[in-house]
């Protein structure tokens, strides 16, 4: 050990970057899996829609001069940014109402968000068909109630699955918020108010510009993660709100057509590493 | 007793002999074959065939499940195959065929008691009837035929239907289309028909669990549903009329070890008996290929047996689904996005 005390010594000017190296050295292993197990199956799938059977560029051809997948793509952002778009609506009034509440009531109340990770997607999408179903919880009181003549139709259409992608995504938009709005200094909106602005000035011009990068990033994630969904529009859609993830689904396990599916994965590939880029350009600014 | 190093080294040498040792007994005889299945009941019922073939053979079976035909290609490709049986539908055996993943049934081997003729292929032992067929709630209006089915005027209520093209040929039987000359299918016709229906089709169903389960909650009042899951289900009637009759086959895939192919012919053997078929379908109401099971089985249920109703319904014509799967499938796809 006091062998290597000198060596030490010499390496002390740059402690840093030292530091950095031996932490960079521990998650080699893990990098080595990560590039062996996940990477290199991943290349190689995406290889076959240039490479098999043969090098060609027929299965890309085939998805750009297919309507019925771009339209399935194009269905998959829509349906994404709808769920970002409620995602933002719902989760920005909740960030900032858990931000003011005492610090027992912040716990339950960041509880009750956190609820959703802890209940697997699928007993939390069955779920929904028995509170929102024809012959559901809500359905039944709004007929007991006279508030509706026939069941009303939450279920099994872009409502159904809007509701389902909600639910699940909405803790990836409110922690991070939360944390940012956490961070802010108090003193701006006490340097504002002594400046003669008013509650919603200070909001509007300082507090909510302050939050803007985190809420965008929020936004940016959900967003990316409603892509990748399967299982909840698979049975909240009813079949009829295609999603990519069900039409890959389709491609490999029953036609099989695999060159295309990796076509259009890599499509999908791409369009989420360039979404993903903006999210860490937002990031970026934020911090 | 401290744990060291070498004290490690040794007990992993020990524990590796055991491990290696079934590699090296299974050319004399086979221990153990793993076979991969639908899953749920239907796995289940596949124990009466198990039973008296691990008795006779001390081969164990391990059954997986699910059966994505997905999974038999990349076990094939993958170089092989560690499971020697593979449950798939009946067009994905042309499928498979065409894609070179899998291996002849030796059916000299097997030696099976009386089948059914197009659940003995070269290449797929049919193991299993299941018929897709029409049910309902039983408070809702009974239709007699798939022009009832189809009728929504006179028929209130919402729909289900399978989320496959299959469903075509429903809609041409309700367009009239008389049972034997349904193939070649007219696709054209079928899509206006189901046109038609479209927007009284709540689910598109994927899972067979799903139909009587939509039919329970009233979520729908007509479904096409799997018999066996509808059959003796308080509050839903069906009807094998105009049924569609089908099979699902067990295959080996291409590259298997040859003495575990050898002792999957002899459990197939065991699929081919009578009496252990009325045994698999008191587990769930699907029914084996011998033409001799109809006596066998309990006489009061027979309303809910497919092959008991053989005659009212009708089978698909495999071979055109393999021809057409692509095209079929695509127009079935724009057709449920409208387009």
């Amino acid at each position: 050990m006091s062998a290597t005390v000198p060596a030490l010594g010499l390496a002390a000017p740059r402690p840093a970057a030292r530091r950095r190296l031996g932490a960079g050295a521990y998650a080699l292993p893990l990098l080595a899996v990560m590039l062996v197990a996940f990477n290199l199956p991943i290349l190689a799938m995406l290889a076959q829609s240039f490479l098999s059977p043969e090098p060609t560029v027929a299965h890309w051809a085939e998805l750009v001069q297919t309507p019925l997948y771009l339209r399935v793509l194009g269905n998959t952002f829509w349906l994404a940014a709808i769920t970002a778009g409620v995602c933002g609506l719902l989760g920005y009034p909740l960030a900032f109402w858990i931000r003011t509440l005492s610090g027992r009531a912040q716990l339950v109340a960041l509880t009750l968000v956190l609820m959703p990770f802890w209940i697997s997607v699928l007993v939390r999408t069955y779920a929904w068909i028995v509170v929102l179903g024809n012959g559901g919880m809500v359905n039944r009181s709004l007929l007991g109630l006279g508030l509706a003549e026939a069941p009303v139709s939450f279920l099994y259409n872009t409502l159904g699955v809007t509701i389902g992608t909600t639910n699940v995504l909405l803790p990836f938009l409110v922690l991070p918020l939360l944390a940012a709005m956490m961070k802010l200094d108090e003193r701006l909106f006490q340097a504002a108010a002594t400046l003669g602005a008013s509650q919603r000035a200070i909001f509007w011009r300082v507090f909510f510009p302050l939050t803007l990068p985190a809420f965008a990033a929020g936004i940016l994630l959900v967003f990316i993660l409603t892509l990748g969904f399967y299982v909840t529009p698979a049975i909240l859609g009813g079949g009829r709100v295609p999603m990519i993830a069900n039409m890959l689904d389709v491609l490999i396990n029953l036609m099989p057509r695999w060159e295309l599916a990796a076509a259009i994965s890599t499509l999908l590939l791409v369009a989420t590493l360039g979404l993903f880029a903006l999210y860490r350009a937002i990031g970026a600014r934020g911090a | 007793m401290t744990v060291t190093r070498r004290g490690l080294i040794l007990a992993g040498t020990g524990l590796a002999i055991p491990l290696a040792a079934p590699r090296i007994l299974r050319a004399q005889s086979v221990r153990e074959i793993r076979m991969i299945e639908a899953g749920g009941k239907s796995g289940d019922s596949m124990e009466p065939y198990i039973r008296p073939f691990t008795a006779a053979t001390g081969t164990r079976v391990v059954r997986e499940s699910p059966n994505p035909f997905g999974k038999l290609r990349t076990l094939v490709q993958a170089g092989r195959p560690p499971v020697v049986l593979f449950e798939v539908g009946s067009t994905q055996v042309k499928q498979g065929e065409a894609l070179k993943l899998l291996e002849p049934l030796d059916w000299n081997a097997i030696a099976p008691d009386e089948m059914y003729p197009e659940a003995k292929l070269p290449l797929g032992f049919g193991w299993q009837y299941y018929s897709t067929l029409m049910a309902w709630r039983s408070d809702a209006r009974a239709p007699k035929s798939w022009a009832d089915f189809f009728n929504t005027r006179d028929f209130p209520g919402k729909r289900s239907l399978q989320d496959r093209p299959y469903m075509l040929a429903f809609a041409l039987l309700a367009d009239g289309v008389p049972p034997e000359k349904l193939f070649p299918l007219d696709m054209d016709r079928g899509f206006r028909v189901l046109e038609r229906i479209k927007k009284d089709v709540a689910v598109w169903w994927t899972a067979g669990a799903q139909p009587p389960q939509l039919l329970k909650d009233n979520e729908v009042q007509y479904a096409a549903a799997y018999s066996g899951r509808v059959a003796a289900t308080p509050g839903i009637s069906y009807t094998f009329d105009s049924a569609a009759l089908d099979c699902a086959y067990l295959v080996v895939p291409r590259g298997v070890d040859a003495a575990e192919k050898a002792a999957a012919m002899r459990l197939l053997r065991e699929f081919s008996r009578a009496p252990a078929q009325a045994e698999a379908a008191a587990i769930i109401s699907y029914t084996g290929p011998s033409p001799a099971l109809t006596p066998l089985l309990p006489q009061d249920k027979l309303a809910e047996f497919p092959t008991a109703h053989r005659d009212k319904q009708f089978q698909h014509d495999v071979g055109w689904w393999y021809d057409n799967a692509e095209v079929v499938e695509r127009r079935w796809q724009q057709f449920k996005l409208g387009f």
